[in-house]
């Protein structure tokens, strides 16, 4: 009956693997085991390379699909086997590694345990190390990884840990620089020449707790299987914490009323105390753990405070957090709409000039100059695609300005800062993860809802994500900035994003305390990495793949989205108005359906049909604004030359000019960088400090090198408006609306799969309302207050 | 007296703010190291969750590759009882920008 409650034991590893066999060589049977255990990524393996060279052996242990790496180490002239058991936090029975590391331990007997730890971190470590102890098997121990430890100003008092840990040898050791590593030697070879002694540590469990273990203990040692096994003070531990892989063995053999005492004894225990065993045996392991550490560990240079410790005392302030993060933004959206500037000229200058010719001069050598394959490419494709392509630069310098907040750190403290001004509303305290995902791209915030585990907050997450500023949304922004807000672009972008975030975070409280007012907030623990200089390598692989994901976007929908607004503006809406690709836009197909939407947007000054068609567009995607704003003002030349009209083009002379263009915008964006900082300082009161201006272009300079679209856009607005300075305002109404209006096609999809499709009517029509609302309140107030 | 454990659990349900794991540990008197094994315990007991919304909208490993989703530290909550498990996350590998 009872004759085993063990797995089968690991005494055979599987066999080695082809390119590792020709070191492979089997211990030899007389040969001390050596067991290494610890936590992951402590530097176990780091140590077993460096104490068995390459005299390895790999397989997986029986069963699993767990690595098993053997090696022989020769210290003193004798041949040890090291076992390199797999990293474990415990040795509980939650995972195959746990269960593999405590068989090993309990079975196989092995002369002596290395346990090694993360000195920096051992009172995390050291749980592990308590439970081996409890085991009764010989231990070492070695403070792996000390050098980063002594970093951080850590020391550590080793007589006195060996000394509260019963005597256990205690090394610090470097595995990575083979530091330690000829001490570590030394003292096994001292634990193997003395007879083996398991160290005399035992816990104090404290009553009721201590009583039960007591007893078990006694039940355990009467029997003669279970006592030669196992420690009995170690199985009664175990069955207090209910460990489900020894209860099912023991089932298997027969020790059913053991079992019985057991749980007895467990309800004896939570029924005295208010506490399960397994949380009273873990909790006492924490504070034995503390007392050996105290005075064991000296901080040498701080008070356990770090650098991190110290800039997030202001940083991640509740209260200074908040202005903090808005001048960190206010910095980021500088940077986005001023460096990239002078590239997305150079890039639309390339596009709307040289390339454009070259592509006429092509057309006109195969006979295709003037039919309507020219128009589809030029004014279709490339002025559609290209007037987005044209925006690379600016998300590009957004995303390096967002990986640098990740990469340093500060984006989690932002989290933080954001999370506590949600809970103030009265939003779920987790709301600001979907939120702050939004400010790349709405559809995975929609789908990052599903972090909220109440439907209710879901819901109202979701509701709120649209109105967070995607980087698709950014172009539009950007392009308008330029053609009427010059030096201010950068604060009337940032302008936008803080409207976006207080209509989100206004909507919020509304349905608060209307639509879901029972929900209660849920509190968060996050885990603050600690600040560093940035990875640069990281940073442009970070920026790379994003932007990659862009062009990957204008390359497909964009460019579906251009060839089918130039087929709409292609084809008559009536007969005799012209004929397909010859046809005055605005008796377009796509051009009545625009008119007729027009007057809507008359309140809010861009009343223009051409903006009401980009706007229609724009649900697509959003960038989709500025391809329909760029093929449409192609159509309507205001310069003096015909755009399909294209001189024969001077490739060197226009290589020329390019190389030429290009160093300027180098120079331009140098000098923009560096202007970030005086320009934020002297936001500061009374603060005015000079900004570098010797690459800024000339007047006609920069006349030259506006953009036909930039042009155009002022000549519309204000056209529609009837003035220049409406012509501003009805720029800015246009901006405010795209930021709020309906979600383009992708997110709704997104939201009707998570929210259902009445759901997301719902928030359509709210965000339509919402955005025409404010485009009318900024056109009409600015009317009010006499900025036009 | 509330185990040291148990108080750790009690914060959460407690708590009036977002809190990092160093200012928690700061506040039950224990280094982040001890708090980070507690946590992990309570995890492992299903009392707490830990999400990593950064990688994956805090639900898949396939969007971790999404490039897209802001980096945001993990972050760890309470588990409500009967709380059903968390959805996958539908977003392919091959997500685009809306």
């Amino acid at each position: 009956m009872k004759t085993c409650c063990s797995s089968p034991p690991p005494k055979t590893a599987s066999p080695p693997r082809p390119a590792e066999a020709q070191h492979a060589q089997p211990p030899t049977a007389t040969a001390p085991v050596i067991a290494l255990a610890g936590n992951p990524n402590v530097g176990k393996s780091t140590l077993f390379n460096a104490l068995t060279g390459a005299r390895q052996h790999v397989g997986n242990w029986p069963g699993k699909t767990v690595e098993r790496k053997e090696g022989i180490a020769r210290i003193h002239d004798r041949d040890l086997t090291i076992v390199d058991l797999p990293g474990t936090y415990s040795l509980n029975a939650y995972s195959s590694e746990e269960i593999i590391t405590r068989d090993f331990l309990v079975n196989e007997h092995p002369s002596l345990v290395i346990a090694v730890v993360d000195a920096a971190n051992l009172e995390r470590n050291l749980y592990l190390v308590v439970q081996v102890l409890e085991l009764g098997v010989p231990l070492l121990l070695a403070l792996n990884m000390a050098d980063a430890a002594h970093k951080r100003g850590l020391r550590f008092d080793l007589p006195a840990l060996s000394e509260r840990l019963g005597g256990v040898p205690v090394v610090e050791t470097v595995g990575s620089r083979n530091q330690g590593v000829d001490a570590l030697r030394e003292r096994i070879h001292e634990c193997l020449s003395r007879p083996a002694a398991p160290p005399q540590v035992a816990i104090d469990y404290g009553q009721p707790l201590e009583r039960e273990i007591a007893a078990l203990e006694k039940r355990i040692a009467a029997d003669p299987i279970l006592s030669r096994q196992f420690r009995p003070r170690w199985l009664a531990l175990k069955l207090l914490e209910n460990d489900e892989d020894l209860r099912a063995r023991l089932e298997g053999a027969g020790y059913q009323e053991l079992l019985a005492a057991a749980d007895q004894a467990a309800a004896r225990v939570a029924e005295q105390s208010g506490e399960d065993p397994e949380t009273l045996i873990t909790d006492r392991r924490y504070t034995f753990i503390a007392d050996v550490l105290r005075g064991v560990v000296q901080r040498t240079h701080d008070n356990g405070e770090t650098l991190s410790d110290k800039i997030d005392r202001v940083a991640a302030h509740p209260f200074w957090g908040v202005p903090i993060f808005a001048l960190a933004m206010w910095v980021v959206f500088q940077f986005t709409a001023r460096v990239s500037a002078p590239f997305v000229d150079w890039i639309a200058a390339v596009l709307e000039g040289p390339l454009s010719d070259w592509t006429l001069a092509l057309l006109d050598v195969l006979r295709l100059g003037h039919s309507w394959v020219a128009s589809l490419l030029v004014e279709g494709v490339i002025a559609g695609v290209g007037g987005v392509v044209a925006f690379v630069p600016v998300l590009a310098s957004l995303y390096l300005a967002m990986a640098i907040l990740e990469d340093t750190g500060y984006m989690a403290r932002s989290a933080l800062v954001m999370d506590g001004v949600m809970r103030k509303i009265g939003l779920h305290g987790k709301s600001f993860l979907p939120l702050v995902v939004g400010f790349g791209c709405t559809v995975p915030a929609v789908y990052a809802t599903r972090t909220l585990e109440n439907e209710t907050d879901r819901k109202l997450t979701g509701f709120l994500t649209p109105f967070i500023s995607c980087g698709a949304r950014l172009p539009v922004y950007v392009v308008f900035s330029a053609a009427f807000f010059g030096a201010h672009a950068g604060s009337f972008i940032f302008a936008l994003y803080v409207l976006g975030i207080a209509v989100a975070l206004g909507t919020g409280w509304l349905l608060k305390h209307t639509v879901y007012r029972h929900v209660p907030p849920q509190p968060l623990v996050l885990e603050m990495p600690p600040y560093r200089l940035p990875n640069w390598p990281n940073i442009a692989r970070q920026v790379w793949t994003r932007t990659k994901s862009f062009l990957h976007n204008a390359s497909t929908i964009i460019l579906m989205s251009s060839v089918v607004i130039w087929l709409l503006l292609a084809l008559p809406s009536r007969p005799g108005v012209g004929r397909v690709a010859d046809v005055p836009p605005h008796d377009s197909v796509f051009g009545v359906v625009s008119r007729a939407l027009a007057p809507l947007f008359k309140p809010a000054g861009f009343g223009a049909w051409e903006a009401s068609g980009s706007l229609m567009t724009g649900f697509v995607a959003k960038e989709v604004v500025i391809s329909t704003m760029s093929q449409l003002y192609v159509d309507e030349p205001s310069t003096d030359q015909a755009p399909l009209e294209a001189e024969r083009p001077d490739l060197l002379a226009d290589l020329g000019e390019i190389a030429r263009s290009f160093g300027q915008a180098t120079l331009l964006t140098f000098q923009e960088a560096v202007n970030i900082a005086p320009r934020t300082l002297s936001l500061l009161p009374g603060v005015h400090l000079p900004e570098l201006n010797a690459f800024t272009p000339s007047e006609a300079e920069e006349a030259d090198n506006t953009r036909t679209l930039e042009l155009a856009l002022q000549r519309e607005f204000t056209q529609s408006a009837g003035s220049p300075a409406r012509g501003e305002l009805a720029a800015a109404a246009f901006n405010v609306f795209v930021l709020l209006y309906v979600p383009c096609t992708a997110t709704v999809a997104a939201m009707r799969q998570e929210f259902g499709t009445r759901w997301t009517l719902t928030q359509m029509a709210y965000a339509l309302g919402v955005a025409w609302l404010f485009a009318v309140l900024a056109y009409q107030g600015g009317l009010l207050l006499g900025v036009a | 007296m509330a185990t040291v454990l148990r108080q750790v659990l009690q914060m959460f349900e407690r708590a009036e703010a977002p809190l990092s794991v160093r200012q928690m540990a700061r506040e039950l008197e224990i280094t982040p190291a001890m708090l980070d094994g507690m946590l992990a315990y309570w995890v492992r007991k299903g009392k707490l969750r830990r999400v990593q919304p950064g990688q994956a909208c805090g639900t898949c490993g396939k969007a971790a590759r999404c490039p897209l989703v802001a980096h945001l530290p993990p972050a760890y909550e309470l588990v409500r009882e009967g709380e059903p498990p968390l959805p996958p996350c539908p977003l392919s590998e091959e997500h685009h920008a809306n």
